[in-house]
């Protein structure tokens, strides 16, 4: 696989050549969120204000609403008018290593048992290119999670910050043939890679929030019926749903209908485990209680994700707690959870 | 009979965007009770008439287009191909629509989805039917499905109950299994009327009047959630093990297909890894929420 590196005011530059190809997707603050949107060709200046972005990257395969497919009805009946499913080439330019590990993670899901096909025509097209962290937040805990700032599991290419340049790793074919063509990169020498390994480290250094996730699954479900523990829990939280909105691991959805003068759409929309109406029957509701739905959250990824997937449904990307109106944090959730002894008496 | 042998192993399923209702028209529409219809459904595309299959237990995604989508089971058996039904209540916006339709109407369907009774582990049992109001429905999809093989099976008892006469579903059935020599139906209202001839007192009650022996057999349980919970017991006093109890569970669902997130119960989907479980599994969920 290929080394390179290019120079930062060269950027833009190669972003052009590959737009060529690709869509570029780049963080962005233009409308009040930053999160991801079409490059406009000339700007790189995100690179000067951008640790990751408030909409998580998932939202460019699982967009908050989305249509799936119109009707309309005439005198014949109903006609469905399916929707051309195409795989667009998009390269998500700077992703984060946990916000890459968090699309893994969603693809588990949407491939699972039946295919999602709106999710995967869009992230089969889809090209990460990855941008270790130099400055991460107080509320990541990536390096808990088996993940670090530097972490190029899941990106095609990964860059590093090395003052004036960024040393360009190829992870996959996919990066390694973002490389080929390129005359704005120089092939890496011994240099760049000690000066990107001092960067990595100092990142990995600054990740100082820990949760000791071992046995995490079992502690959960021994403290599952702890009552008392989940209402503590959940004793601030006010059921507004950000942090699973802006999880980039969280992907429930509503699906409803719009019908106006005989012409209809089904869409998808973002929905949410915090909200009662989630899981509400006509005559019953499972999760009726606040403490109980802030339960099926955490429980999600830190014990059914790894029931289901062998793998914890979180990356430590810190969102849900920096972003939290309450000041609400998952890792203390975890980090307190009660010993088994404990929640066995509470039964 | 294990946990894991009541599991996910769909024999039909759809190609392509799983997302896309096929359209189907309203052949006829049965009125059960005040509440309660059935809705007789053909599929406006030939080749899939022909080629849809389900078994017994799965449900579809019926919807109309334009108010929105919902799961029903499938209360016809997979033995009767003429047309599918679905026995709807009315009970919220979609259902009241449904309820406002008339013969000829298109609706979309989706499916089938979910796991289903399992008739290879059921082959050469007895079979002990225990419903409650609408819950009599997939079990009827089973019950027809068993007539329709009954050498495969032993004895077939059905205990049927609602909470007045009026309340019954499917009287024309209970009254043509309760012709069949080969099947015996207990039917039981909460409370009678002035007309009223038959049992009073309720389903779990009934069902230890009845007395089906436990050996070799499988008692298969549908209906409210109250009448399920003292019915497990009722069970249990008779000799039935956890093992030997089936039963088919309900949550809002909005994909049908496990992504849509809630209707799990811990780490299962009831869509994806139910809705049918056994009682052995269902004393191991992690959680209470069913």
């Amino acid at each position: 696989m290929k080394k390179h590196k290019i120079k930062k005011r060269d950027l833009a530059k190669l972003l052009s050549e590959w737009s060529n190809e690709f869509t570029i997707l780049t963080p962005s603050r233009a409308e009040g969120a930053t999160k991801w949107t079409k490059w406009d060709g000339v700007d790189t200046t995100f690179l000067d204000w951008y640790r990751n972005t408030t909409v998580p990257p998932k939202a460019l395969f699982l967009p908050a609403m989305e249509e799936m497919f119109s009707f309309h009805r005439d005198k014949e009946g109903y006609h469905i008018e399916a929707p051309l499913l195409d795989t667009p080439k998009q390269l998500v330019f700077g992703i984060r290593p946990c916000d890459a590990r968090s699309l893994a993670l969603l693809d588990m899901t949407f491939r699972d048992a039946y295919e999602d096909p709106y999710y995967l025509a869009k992230r089969e097209g889809a090209v990460l290119v990855g941008l270790a962290c130099t400055r991460p937040y107080d509320s990541c805990f990536c390096t808990s999670l088996g993940s670090s700032p530097d972490d190029s599991s899941h990106v095609d290419l990964l860059l590093t910050d090395i003052g004036d340049e960024f040393l360009m790793e190829a992870i996959t074919d996919k990066g390694n043939k973002l490389l080929t063509s390129t005359s704005f990169t120089e092939t890496a020498g011994k240099a760049a890679e000690t000066r990107a390994k001092e960067s990595k480290e100092t990142a990995y250094r600054k990740v100082t929030r820990k949760i000791n996730v071992e046995g995490v699954k079992d502690r959960l479900l021994s403290c599952f019926d702890n009552k008392d523990y989940w209402e503590k829990v959940a004793l601030k939280c006010i059921s507004c749903g950000i942090c699973t909105f802006l999880c980039p691991t969280c992907y429930c959805f509503d699906i409803n209908d719009e019908f106006i003068k005989n012409h209809g759409e089904r869409f998808r929309n973002w929905d949410s485990c915090a909200f009662p109406l989630y899981t509400k029957m006509p005559v019953e509701n499972p999760r009726p209680e606040k403490w109980q739905r802030l339960r099926q959250k955490v429980c999600h990824k830190y014990e059914f994700y790894p029931m289901n997937f062998d793998v914890i449904g979180c990356t430590g990307c810190g969102r849900c707690i920096r972003l939290c109106p309450v000041n609400w944090d998952i890792t203390l959730a975890l980090t307190n959870l009660p010993a088994k002894a404990e929640c066995e008496q509470e039964k | 009979m294990t946990t894991a042998d009541i599991s996910h192993h769909p024999k039909f399923m759809a190609k392509g965007n799983v997302y896309l209702p096929h359209l189907a028209v309203v052949e006829r529409i049965i009125d059960e009770t005040g509440d309660t219809k059935t809705f007789q459904l053909n599929f406006k595309d030939e080749k899939l008439r022909n080629d849809f299959t389900f078994e017994s237990g799965q449900f579809g995604m019926l919807s109309i287009l334009g108010i929105g989508e919902a799961p029903f089971c499938i209360s016809s058996s997979p033995t009767r191909r003429e047309h599918l039904e679905c026995s709807i209540r009315k009970v919220g916006r979609l259902t009241r629509a449904l309820h406002r339709l008339s013969e000829g109407a298109e609706i979309g369907f989706r499916g089938p989805y979910g796991n289903s009774f399992p008739l290879d582990l059921l082959e050469g049992k007895n079979l002990i039917f225990v419903g409650g109001g609408i819950g009599l429905a997939p079990l009827r999809s089973l019950i027809w499905n068993a007539i329709d093989n009954r050498d495969r099976y032993g004895n077939i008892d059905i205990v049927y109950g609602a909470r007045s006469p009026a309340d019954l579903c499917f009287t024309y059935d209970l009254e043509a299994w309760d012709k069949d020599k080969t099947v015996n139906v207990a039917t039981t209202v909460d409370a009678g009327d002035d007309s009223w001839t038959g049992r009073v007192g309720l389903v779990p009650v009934v069902l230890e009047e009845v007395e089906p022996p436990a050996k070799n057999s499988v008692a298969i349980v549908c209906g409210p959630p109250i009448m399920i919970r003292f019915t497990f017991p009722a069970l249990e006093r008779l000799g039935f093990t956890p093992e030997q109890i089936l039963t088919t569970l309900e949550k809002r669902m909005k994909c049908g297909i496990g992504k849509c997130g809630r209707c799990n119960i811990g780490n299962l989907y009831v869509c994806r890894d139910g809705p049918v479980f056994s009682y052995a599994q269902i004393k191991d969920f992690v959680s209470s929420e069913y």
